[in-house]
């Protein structure tokens, strides 16, 4: 059935900016916030925007994303005519077929896909970002805009322009000229790396792209280029709302904290939910001796101890006398007695034995020597040990670094 | 798949809820933070393997028909068989458990298992009702009543069973004083399908429509009835006392365990609740705090159900506070049991006792 709309959200990165956090999952299925998983946010958005088939393009170490999302039910995308696809990379005739070499491959490769829907409009999404937006009210700009391509841009600081990738526009918010991390920006608009394309034009770029063999078959390095070098009408959207890349252990962690603090990230805020697909866990219990402070608690938890600043994802378990400030713990963590936890990401399952350090307050350190420090899901740290800020142990417990 | 078939009662009994089953059925009651009363058995029943589960409506039945919807959540949402939802079939009265079975007997014929179980939907347990099943197939009894050894706090009306040394049932008793040596029925039964449709039959041929009556009491001798002792947590909540006192012993991580039985989980109508948010100046000890809630004030030994928010400088100490409640700044609640939706005004002070906690309606503004 035809669809005026369809979303292809991009989820096959490696994210190896997360290091041991993707080790085995991919990065759209890390968890965030407690009770969801960064995937969450583009899919939510998706339904409460009325669009209601979504490809998912999925490449590194698909299988907790895949059996995460399954029909799609949770994000009420399990339906009769479109709903949530999952769409790996595939063999053709004569063995040909390749994994996705860039973000614009991955769409040229499902063009079939797309075209099953024949719609007007396709709105490209990474499995990267936390936000909440309305999709619908940017593809309406775009319709006004009579664009072939509308880039959803966000005002940054102009001091930290040259970090990202620069919209400079005209009177009407058409797209002028795009600089990549440019060392003078021209303007301070940001793109946010989410597209609405007109996709018959985009279906002809793409496969223009696809037949220079000296691209690097990507949206920001290629496709927009070439669009706005012929002359295509491209729209910038401003979006004003919270939006965060949470693609380095760093902004993973910031995130987080900008989730407690409840300010334009309020997740307890229910006029634009965010769904999530949750094991069947009893309701938290917090303990007689606990201390539970600017924190985050899910299902399945039980906090006998002290938590401070803190994001317990379900299934976490401080038991009597463990501290856990300024953290983030992903479901089924286990700290007991007496550990103390601070400024750290733990991954799934791992378990802190009676008395052992996890990182530091940076207050309470060098300034120099001090980070956030990671331990990869499944870790199990002995009891007593301690593990200095700043340092990262994957599952075996060997140090990886950045 | 195995070969039984569940069976629901959600009838109308004389309660001692109160406010609490006005406008609703027993199986409908909130607890433990985050479920209804037939979320137990009905996990019980979908753990053991059981495909097929037929709910007998009666009364005020609305609030279950929107809890279990399709059966999505208990996984019984099935392209054959699955969660049948059995409004009553006339207008007649239903005296007991037989005369809902026979309002029935067309579904009853259509049931594809060899066996049947059946059950109350206010029971709360979480009982392995596979190994109930195995222990009734190799006793060879005809009907397998499970009860308990622990017969006190008991129900008024609750049915009583003397067991022989081969737990065979030898006498069924209803309003016993002395239950010395006796076992409560927990009200769970199996037997073949063959087996109930004949008694069914039978039964209403004689007008008899009391399932203690008519058959556990009147053919112990002509049917092996079988106690399955099972004296681990079962609750069978019939005063709003008793709804209080059992739900505050939740907070006792023994009890916990035993109903949130980590090999089976308890199902429930899935919310979209956020994580709960506790803020610096919310103080929360040894409560049970569902998903979405914010807590700016004190908690202390409570139940919060999903969704509720507790202002800043409110004070809520062994209160059971329903989905969506809403404590206002500085309000104090001791020994209080909000119903969904209740409101509680800035300053309001409500203070019940832990021998008559005190119960706000749904939807009520105090």
């Amino acid at each position: 059935m035809k669809k005026e709309c369809i979303a292809m959200l991009l989820a096959g990165g490696q994210g190896s900016r997360l290091y041991v956090l993707t080790s085995d999952v991919a990065k759209p299925a890390v968890p965030f916030g407690g009770k969801y998983r960064i995937i969450d946010f583009p899919l939510s958005n998706c339904t409460n925007a009325g669009i209601d088939t979504v490809g998912v393009l999925t490449q590194y170490k698909p299988l907790e994303l895949n059996s995460y999302i399954g029909s799609g039910q949770p994000w009420d995308l399990d339906r009769l005519d479109g709903g949530v696809h999952i769409l790996p990379p595939y063999m053709q005739e004569g063995e040909k077929g390749s994994w996705y070499k860039g973000t614009a491959n991955a769409i040229y490769q499902n063009i079939g896909f797309v075209d099953m829907y024949d719609p007007e409009y396709v709105v490209i999404l990474s499995g990267d970002h936390i936000y909440k937006m309305d999709y619908s009210k940017m593809v309406e700009a775009h319709k006004a805009a009579g664009a072939a391509c509308t880039i959803s841009v966000m005002e940054v600081p102009w001091d930290e322009a040259s970090r990202f990738g620069i919209m400079a526009v005209d009177g009407n918010d058409n797209i002028v000229e795009f600089q990549e991390k440019p060392k003078q920006p021209k303007s301070n608009l940001a793109s946010m790396g989410i597209y609405v394309f007109t996709w018959q034009k985009l279906r002809e770029y793409l496969i223009s792209d696809e037949n220079d063999p000296a691209s690097s078959n990507d949206f920001g390095k290629n496709i927009i280029p070439n669009m706005l070098n012929a002359g295509e009408v491209m729209f910038a959207y401003r979006f004003d709302g919270y939006w965060k890349d949470v693609g380095t252990l760093e902004s993973l962690w910031d995130a987080n904290m900008d989730m407690l603090s409840r300010g334009d990230l309020d997740l307890l805020e229910s006029s634009w939910p965010i769904y999530a697909r949750l094991p069947l866990k009893p309701p938290a219990f917090i303990g007689a001796g606990a201390l539970v402070e600017h924190s985050v608690v899910t299902q399945g938890c039980d906090v006998q101890g002290t938590v401070k600043n803190s994001v317990l994802s379900h299934s976490v378990v401080i038991e009597e006398g463990a501290e856990v400030l300024y953290s983030v713990l992903m479901p089924g963590v286990t700290v007991k007695k007496g550990a103390s936890v601070r400024y750290a990401i733990l991954g799934e399952n791992v378990q802190v034995e009676a008395g052992a350090k996890i990182g530091e307050s940076p207050e309470n350190y060098d300034p120099d020597k001090w980070g956030i420090t990671v331990l990869g899901p499944g870790a199990s740290i002995a009891a007593d040990q301690v593990v200095t800020p700043k340092t990262m142990l994957n599952r075996e417990l060997k140090e990886v670094s950045r | 798949m195995n070969g039984l078939h569940g069976i629901i009662f959600s009838l109308e009994k004389l309660s001692g809820l109160r406010e609490l089953t006005d406008r609703r059925m027993p199986g409908s009651v909130p607890f433990a933070g985050r479920y209804r009363m037939i979320d137990f058995i009905l996990s019980s029943m979908v753990n053991a393997g059981i495909a097929d589960v037929g709910v007998v409506l009666q009364g005020n039945y609305q609030g279950l028909l929107g809890h279990l919807g399709s059966g999505r959540d208990w996984d019984l949402s099935r392209k054959h068989g699955g969660l049948k939802l059995l409004p009553p079939f006339s207008q007649k009265e239903i005296r007991g458990r037989i005369e809902a079975l026979a309002g029935v007997r067309t579904y009853l014929e259509g049931i594809r298992q060899s066996h049947v179980v059946l059950a109350d939907s206010d029971l709360i347990i979480n009982i392995p009702l596979d190994d109930v099943y195995q222990r009734h197939l190799a006793s060879g009894a005809d009907i397998t009543a499970v009860c308990t050894g622990n017969t006190d706090g008991s129900p008024e009306d609750a049915t009583y069973f003397k067991l022989d040394k081969d737990g065979r049932v030898t006498q069924t008793f209803t309003a016993l004083r002395n239950t010395e040596g006796c076992h409560r029925a927990l009200e769970i039964y199996i037997l073949s399908k063959q087996l109930l449709l004949d008694l069914v039959d039978e039964c209403i041929s004689l007008d008899h429509y009391s399932l203690r009556g008519a058959v556990l009491q009147a053919k112990a001798d002509t049917l092996r009835i079988h106690g399955y002792v099972w004296d681990s947590y079962a609750a069978q909540i019939r005063t709003v006392k008793e709804y209080y006192d059992r739900s505050m012993e939740l907070m006792n991580y023994a009890i916990r365990r035993e109903v949130f039985h980590p090999q089976r989980p308890i199902h429930t109508k899935e919310r979209n609740d956020a994580s709960t948010y506790i803020d610096p100046d919310g103080n929360c000890l040894n409560s049970i705090i569902a998903d979405g809630c914010t807590i700016e004030g004190s908690v202390e030994n409570s139940i919060l159900f999903r969704g509720v928010s507790v202002a800043r400088g409110a004070q809520v100490k062994n209160c059971i506070l329903m989905q969506d409640a809403a404590v206002g700044r500085d309000a104090v609640l001791h020994y209080v049991v909000t119903d969904k939706n209740v409101e509680i005004l800035e300053s309001r002070t409500l203070i019940g006792s832990d021998g008559y906690p005190m119960v706000i309606a749904k939807g009520s503004k105090v």
